[in-house]
C-alpha cells in the first residue's frame, strides 16, 4: 500500500481525527472555555466534503487489506451519515456545546466511519464500540435531570449486552469458518452447521439490539427520552442509520437462508407494528419519536430481504429521508425547560404561536408517515420494491399494512398542533438562531430530496 | 402561449398563489382573499381556453408535458388533458373561485391557512385528473388527503376531530393497498420490456393473466370505491360532510368524490379489462344498491347536510353503472353526471351553508316555508333541487337520463340470450330516481315550504355575492342541460377508447 492511498482511502476519518485534536487542543491552550462550534461544523463539513468528492471521483482502495478498504458504497454511506451530523451540531449549539460534547460527537463519527469500512468482524466491532461508547457518556452529559443517568445507565447495560452478544457471535464465525474476515461471515450465512447459524443469529441479534429492532427494542424510549434533544437527534439517526447500513456492508452479495429469512421478516414486521402501536400511546415527543424510530428500523432492516444490488440504494436513501425529516421536528421543537417542551400537550395549539414551526413539524410528520408528496414516501416506496422485487409479495404487502398503523400517531402530532386549543399556561417559546438555522438547511435539504428524489438517488 | 405551457401553469398557478400567500399579512384577510380568489380566476380563465382549443376527434392524450423525474425508475412528470379529465379540470377550476367566495364570510378564523389549504387542494386535485404516470397519479391522490384533512379539522364542527381522522384513515387505508398493487406493477412493468415505466399508456398494454388482474384490481377498487364512495364503504362520508366547513364540503362533494370515479374510468377498468368484465355484476349490483340504499338514507334524515351527503351517495351510483356498461352512452353519461354532480351537489352544500351562517342549525324540524321569508333563496334552491332530481333542461337529466340509456342498451341483448339481472338492476335504477324526486321535494317542502318559521327572526335574504354565486352555478347548470352537445363531442373519442380497451377483452376471450 502506497501512503498515498494510507493517506486518501481514509480521508474523511484522517480529517475528523485532525478536528478532535485541534478541538483538544485548543481548549488546553486557551485559558477560559471556548466554542467548538465552527471547528467541529469545519471539521464535519469537510470530512463530509472528502467523502462525497472521493465518492464521486470513483475512488476504491484497501490500505490495510483485509482489514479497512473503501469503495463506491462506503464512501457514499459516510458522506451521508457526516452530512446528516451537521444539524445535530446545530441543535448541540442552541443548547450547549462544550469541547467534551463536541469531541465525543467527532469520536463517535469516526466510529461509524470504521464500521462502514471494515473488512473484517474485528474491525467491524472496533467500530461500533467506538460508535457507541461515547454516546454513553453524552447521555449524561445532557444531565437535565435525574432520568439522564438513569436512561444512560440503562443504554449502558444493554449496550453491554449487545456487545457481548456480538463478539459471541464473532467468536463462533471464527470457530465455525476458522477467519474474522467478512467473507468467512458471509460463509457461515450460507452454512447450515449449528455453529454457522448460531454466529449468524447473534451477530445479527446485536445489531437488531443497536438499531431497536423488536424484541431488543426496550433501550429505546428510556435513553432517548434521557438524553438532550441533540443527542436523541444523533442516536435515532445517525447511530442507527450507521448500524444498519454496516450491516448491509457486512451482508454484501450474500442472501439469507430460509431459516434466517424467517427471522428477517418476523421481527422487523414485529417492530413495526408495536412500534406504531405504542408511539399511539405516548405523551412525551422523544419517547414518540423512539416507538417510532423501533417501527422505523423495522422498515429499514426489511431492506435485507431484497437482492444485494437494491439493498445499499433503499437503505442509504431511507437513512437520508428518516434522518433529515427527524431533524427537521426536533429542529422547530419550542423551546423551554426540558421537560416541559418534551411533552406532546405543549404542542397543543402551536400554529398560533408559532406557525411557521407548526408547519415544519407537520411536513416532519408527514413524511415519517410515508404521506407524498414528502421524501419518506419515495424511500418507503423504494424499500418496498425491493422487498416486492424478491419476490416477496405477501411480505411487503403485510408490511405496508403495518406502515399504515403508524399513519395514525403522526396525524395525532398535527392535530395537536393545528386543531387543539393551547394549554392554559404557554411556557414554550419558539426556537430561534442555531435551532432555526438548522430547521432551515434541514427543510431546504428535504424539499430537494422531495422534489428531485431522482437527483440524489442519482448520487448514490 | 402553446397550450402545453398554459396546461402546466394552469397546475402550478395555485402553487405560486400559496407562495405569494405565505408573505401577507395574517391580519389582512381582505388582501388574502383577493389574492385568492385572482388566482383562481385566472386559473379558471387558463381552463376555459384550454377547453376551447382541446380538439374533439382527435385520439389519444393533448397539449402533453414529459419530463423525467426519477429516471433510474421510470417516473416521469407527464401530464396531458384527454376526454376523460377534460370536463374534470374545467369543473374543479370552476369550482375554485366558488369556493373562495363562498367562504367570504363563513370563514374568519386562520384565514391565510384557510386559503393556502385551497390552493393546496386545488394543486392536488388537478394534478391527480392530469397525470398520466402512475407514480405522479398516486403522489398527487394521497397528497390531496393532507389539505382535506385539515380543513375539516380545523374550521369544521364539533365532531370535526372524529370526522377528519375517520377521512384520513379510511381513504389512507384503500390507498396503501392500491400502492402495494403500485409496487408490483412497477416491477412487473420493469420486467416485461427492460425499461422501466409508470406510463399509463405503457401500463394498458400490459396484458397480464386474469388472476393477477383480479387481485390488483381488487386493490385499485378498493381505494377507488371508498373515494366514491360505494356502499358499503360509504360511512366516512356523511361524517365528514356534516362536520366539513361548507367550503369543504363543496370541494368534497364537487371534485373529491369524483377522484374515485375517475380512477376506475382512466385506471381501474382499462388496466385490468378481464377482471373488470369478470367484476361487472358485482359493480353494477353495487352501484345500484348504492343508488337506492343513499336515496333512502337521504329519505329519513333531518340533517340536511346529511340527507345531501347521501344524495351523493346515490348519484354516483349512477356514475359507476354509467361505467360498466362499456357503451358510449353510459361512459359519456357517466362523465357529465360527474360535472352534472359536482355542480348541483356543491350548489346545494353551498345553500345549506347559507342558511345555516344565518339560522345556525342543520335540522329540517327547526325550518318551514323559507319561501316567504328568503324568496331569491329559495327559488335558487328550487332550481338546485330539479336539478337533483334531474328535471329535463338540467344538467342532472343530460347525465341520468344518458346512463340509464346506456345501461338499457347493454342489458337488452344479455335480456334476449337468457341473462336477466343487467335489465333488473337498469330498471331498479330508474326506481332510484323517483326515490330521488321523494327525498329532494321532501327536503324542499320542509324547508321552504308550509308554515313560515325559522329558528331566529330577521333574516335577510342572498346578499348580491351570494346571488352572483348562485347564479352562476345554476347557468351551468341549464348550459349542461340545454347544450350537451359540446361537451358530448369533446368527451367522445376518449369514451369510445375506454369502450374499445374494454371490449378487446372480452373479443379476445371469446376468441379463446
Amino acid at each position: 500500500m502506497t501512503p498515498e492511498g494510507l493517506f486518501v482511502a481514509a480521508l474523511p476519518e484522517h480529517l475528523l481525527l485532525v478536528g478532535i485534536l485541534a478541538i483538544l487542543v485548543i481548549d488546553l491552550v486557551s485559558d477560559r472555555p471556548r466554542d467548538p462550534f465552527l471547528p467541529a461544523l469545519v471539521t464535519v463539513l469537510a470530512a463530509a466534503g472528502a467523502a462525497f468528492w472521493l465518492h464521486r471521483i470513483g475512488y476504491a482502495g484497501a490500505p490495510f487489506p483485509g482489514q479497512f478498504s473503501v469503495g463506491s458504497d462506503a464512501l457514499a454511506a459516510k458522506a451521508v451519515l457526516f452530512v446528516l451530523t451537521v444539524p445535530v451540531l446545530f441543535l448541540a449549539r442552541s443548547e450547549r456545546l462544550d469541547s467534551r460534547v463536541a469531541m465525543l460527537l467527532l469520536a463517535s463519527l469516526y466510529g461509524a466511519g470504521l464500521m462502514l469500512s471494515a473488512d473484517s468482524l474485528l474491525m467491524l466491532f472496533f467500530g461500533l464500540e467506538l460508535l457507541s461508547l461515547p454516546l454513553y457518556a453524552l447521555v449524561v452529559l445532557a444531565f437535565r435531570r435525574p432520568e439522564s443517568a438513569e436512561a444512560a445507565m440503562k443504554y449502558l447495560v444493554l449496550g453491554g449486552v449487545g456487545t457481548a452478544v456480538l463478539l459471541m457471535g464473532i467468536s463462533l464465525t471464527l470457530g465455525s469458518t476458522g477467519g474474522l474476515s467478512v467473507e468467512d461471515f458471509r460463509a457461515a450465512l450460507a452454512g447450515d452447521d449449528v455453529l454457522a447459524r448460531g454466529a449468524v443469529v447473534l451477530v445479527v441479534a446485536a445489531f437488531m439490539l443497536k438499531a431497536a429492532v423488536v424484541p431488543f427494542h426496550a433501550w429505546a424510549p428510556d435513553a432517548y427520552e434521557g438524553a438532550s434533544v441533540p443527542v436523541t437527534a444523533y442516536m435515532a439517526t445517525i447511530v442507527k442509520g450507521a448500524v444498519i447500513l454496516a450491516l448491509v456492508r457486512l451482508f454484501g452479495d450474500a442472501g439469507a437462508g430460509p431459516e434466517l429469512l424467517a427471522v428477517l421478516v418476523a421481527l422487523p414486521l414485529l417492530s413495526m407494528v408495536w412500534g406504531n402501536l405504542a408511539a399511539m400511546r405516548q405523551q412525551g415527543f422523544r419517547r414518540l419519536i423512539a416507538y417510532s424510530s423501533i417501527a422505523h428500523a423495522g422498515y429499514l432492516f426489511f431492506a435485507l430481504l431484497g437482492a444485494p444490488e437494491g439493498r445499499f440504494e433503499a437503505v442509504t436513501f431511507y437513512v437520508i429521508v428518516y434522518g433529515l425529516t427527524n431533524m427537521l421536528a426536533f429542529a422547530c421543537l419550542p423551546k423551554g425547560e426540558d421537560w416541559l417542551r418534551d411533552r406532546l400537550d405543549s404542542l397543543k395549539g402551536l400554529y398560533h404561536r408559532d406557525p411557521r414551526a407548526a408547519i415544519l413539524i407537520a411536513v416532519a410528520m408527514l413524511s415519517l408517515a410515508g404521506i407524498p408528496p414528502f421524501p419518506g414516501f419515495v424511500a418507503k416506496f423504494l424499500i418496498f420494491r425491493t422487498v416486492m422485487e424478491a419476490g416477496l409479495v405477501t411480505v411487503a404487502v403485510v408490511g405496508l399494512v403495518a406502515s399504515y398503523l403508524g399513519i395514525y400517531l403522526y396525524l395525532r402530532v398535527i392535530q395537536y398542533m393545528f386543531m387543539s386549543p393551547a394549554p392554559a399556561q404557554i411556557r414554550t417559546q419558539p426556537a430561534t438562531g442555531f435551532a432555526a438555522t438548522a430547521a432551515l438547511l434541514t427543510l431546504a435539504a428535504v424539499l430537494l430530496v422531495g422534489v428531485f428524489p431522482g437527483v440524489v438517488l442519482g448520487w448514490l | 402561449m402553446s397550450e402545453a405551457l398554459a396546461l402546466n401553469l394552469l397546475l402550478f398557478l395555485p402553487v405560486i398563489g400559496g407562495i405569494l400567500l405565505l408573505a401577507l399579512p395574517e391580519r389582512r384577510a381582505d388582501l388574502v382573499r383577493g389574492l385568492a380568489m385572482v388566482v383562481l380566476l385566472a386559473q379558471l380563465a387558463l381552463a376555459a381556453w384550454l377547453y376551447l382549443r382541446f380538439q374533439a376527434g382527435v385520439p389519444g392524450l393533448q397539449f402533453e408535458t414529459r419530463l423525467p423525474w426519477i429516471p433510474a425508475w421510470g417516473v416521469h412528470y407527464h401530464i396531458a388533458l384527454d376526454g376523460l379529465n377534460l370536463l374534470l379540470v374545467l369543473l374543479t377550476a370552476f369550482l375554485g373561485p366558488i369556493v373562495v367566495a363562498g367562504a367570504f364570510t363563513s370563514i374568519t378564523r386562520d384565514v391565510k391557512l384557510f386559503h393556502g389549504m385551497v390552493m393546496f387542494i386545488q394543486f392536488t386535485m388537478l394534478g391527480t385528473f392530469l397525470a398520466q404516470d402512475l407514480f405522479l397519479f398516486y403522489v398527487f391522490w394521497e397528497a390531496m388527503l393532507i389539505p382535506m384533512f385539515l380543513m375539516i379539522g380545523i374550521w369544521g364542527g364539533e365532531r370535526r376531530i372524529y370526522a377528519t381522522l375517520k377521512f384520513f384513515l379510511y381513504t389512507a387505508f384503500g390507498s396503501i393497498l392500491m400502492l402495494a398493487a403500485i409496487i408490483y406493477l412497477a416491477h412487473t412493468v420493469l420486467s416485461a420490456d427492460g425499461t422501466p415505466s409508470f406510463a399509463f399508456a405503457d401500463l394498458y398494454e400490459l396484458g397480464l393473466g386474469v388472476q393477477v388482474q383480479t387481485v390488483l384490481l381488487a386493490a385499485f377498487a378498493l381505494s377507488f370505491a371508498i373515494k366514491v364512495p360505494m356502499v358499503p364503504l360509504h360511512t366516512w362520508l356523511p361524517d365528514a360532510h356534516v362536520e366539513a366547513p361548507t367550503a369543504g364540503s363543496v370541494i368534497l362533494a364537487g371534485v373529491l368524490l369524483k377522484m374515485g370515479t375517475y380512477g376506475f374510468l382512466k385506471l381501474g377498468f382499462p388496466l385490468f379489462p378481464d377482471a373488470a368484465l369478470l367484476a361487472t355484476p358485482l359493480i353494477m349490483t353495487l352501484a345500484v344498491i348504492s343508488i337506492i340504499y343513499g336515496a333512502g338514507l337521504a329519505l329519513v334524515q333531518d340533517d340536511i347536510k346529511k340527507i345531501i351527503a347521501y344524495s351523493s351517495v346515490s348519484h354516483l351510483g349512477y356514475v359507476m353503472l354509467g361505467l360498466v356498461t362499456y357503451n358510449l352512452l353510459g361512459v359519456q353519461g357517466a362523465i357529465i353526471q360527474m360535472v352534472s354532480h359536482g355542480l348541483v351537489a356543491g350548489g346545494l352544500f353551498l345553500m345549506v351553508g347559507m342558511i345555516y351562517e344565518r339560522c345556525h342549525s342543520r335540522d329540517l324540524a327547526d325550518y318551514g316555508g323559507l319561501a316567504k321569508l328568503l324568496p331569491a333563496y329559495s327559488v335558487f334552491f328550487m332550481i338546485l333541487t330539479l336539478a337533483a332530481i334531474g328535471l329535463p333542461t338540467t344538467s342532472g337529466f343530460t347525465g341520468e337520463f344518458l346512463v340509464l340509456l346506456g345501461a338499457f342498451h347493454a342489458a337488452w341483448p344479455q335480456f334476449e340470450q337468457g341473462v336477466n339481472h343487467p335489465l333488473v338492476l337498469a330498471s331498479l335504477a330508474v326506481l332510484g330516481i323517483v326515490l330521488g324526486a321523494l327525498y329532494m321535494l321532501r327536503l324542499a317542502r320542509r324547508l321552504l315550504f308550509g308554515e313560515a318559521r325559522a329558528p331566529v327572526a330577521g333574516l335577510r335574504d342572498l346578499s348580491l355575492r351570494e346571488m352572483g354565486i348562485l347564479g352562476v352555478l345554476v347557468l351551468a347548470v341549464f348550459y349542461i342541460g340545454l347544450f350537451p352537445n359540446d361537451f358530448l363531442q369533446k368527451t367522445e373519442q376518449a369514451a369510445m377508447e375506454y369502450q374499445e380497451r374494454i371490449l378487446a377483452a372480452r373479443d379476445g376471450e371469446i376468441e379463446r
